[in-house]
């Protein structure tokens, strides 16, 4: 019965490895895009770095797990991008980066929908947002536009800015 | 004495222009954040010689009005407008592929005086001191 339990367990963790290794792991390209914006204000973050596996036969083994470096918002004002740094805002001495890791990726439609934990400013919230894969052989763009409300995770205070924020993503991305 | 006033505004706004572009050049090399696409040469010379001249009318207006006191009220309102235009050039959103935003200020706000410098320094050789005396009173 133990020999059998053995056998069976490496079996699940090979069969398990399989499906991890048959999963494209893609390398982040250099021109990419991430914008945030609403009416008050608008910017990028100009550091995206992560690691992303993606399969479009196998989302189950399909997995984001990327971070933005805080210190690199840009808002193309000088005293915003400061104020914006500082402990009202984002403290980026402090959350020095955004992380979104995912737990479940869907297909719905001719796009896809993710779900994971996005951590900003030291709050991690479970996020759900569709997002589209171009598909080009060796390499392919991630691309992705949802609302995150900034008081979910106690960005600023409230009545400064709009609350919505706006965020449009552009990953280029080539295969490993 | 308005083609005096317009000749002083026009030299010392090439003059000024000519300080700031001397400038521009000396911060980009010096900081090596190049803000030329943005604040573009032509276009300061082209601000600080329209400065200049709008200077020189609002002096040739101010004559008209306040005869012996000009020198007095215009150089007070020049140096107030011309710290008043730096608040825009803080709040300035410079295009986002721009680096180091934060030393786009250093660069123009000194330009924004170069005008009234320029102005104030070359009045003597356009008007002579007396003259404003001299023409208010020929003007009563």
């Amino acid at each position: 019965m133990k020999k059998y339990i053995t056998s069976m367990a490496a079996l699940l963790i090979s069969a398990a490895a399989l499906a991890f290794a048959a999963t494209q792991n893609w390398q982040i390209g250099t021109k990419y895009n991430i914008t945030f914006s609403n009416a008050d204000v608008s910017g990028i973050f100009k550091t995206f770095k992560g690691a992303i596996a993606f399969d479009e036969k196998n989302l189950d083994a399909s997995k984001f797990d990327v971070s933005i470096d805080v210190t690199s918002i840009n808002t193309g004002n000088g005293l915003q991008n400061q104020h914006a740094k500082s402990a009202e805002w984002f403290d980026a001495a402090k959350y020095p980066v955004i992380t979104f890791k995912s737990k479940k990726i869907t297909k719905t439609g001719a796009a896809y929908q993710v779900t994971g934990d996005l951590t900003i400013h030291g709050v991690t919230k479970e996020i759900s947002f569709p997002f589209t894969f171009q598909n080009k052989g060796a390499s392919g763009v991630f691309a992705a536009s949802f609302t995150v409300n900034r008081l979910d995770y106690h960005i600023g205070k409230a009545g400064d800015v709009a609350d919505a924020l706006k965020l449009s993503i552009s990953v280029p991305v080539d295969k490993k | 004495m308005i083609k005096r006033v317009l000749l002083l505004g026009i030299v010392a706004g090439v003059l000024a222009g000519a300080a700031a572009l001397i400038y521009q050049k000396v911060y980009t090399a010096s900081l090596g954040a190049d803000f030329s696409a943005i604040a573009k040469p032509g276009g300061i010379l082209l601000s600080c010689v329209i400065g200049c001249i709008i200077a020189s009318l609002g002096y040739w207006v101010l004559h008209k009005m306040l005869k012996g006191k000009t020198d007095i009220v215009f150089n007070l309102l020049f140096a107030v407008l011309s710290f008043a235009t730096i608040v825009p050039a803080f709040g300035a959103k410079l295009p986002l592929d721009a680096v180091s935003p934060e030393l786009f200020p250093g660069l123009v706000i000194p330009m924004h005086f170069f005008p009234v410098l320029g102005w104030l320094v070359l009045r003597p050789i356009f008007l002579k001191s007396a003259d404003t005396y001299v023409t208010a009173v020929n003007d009563k």
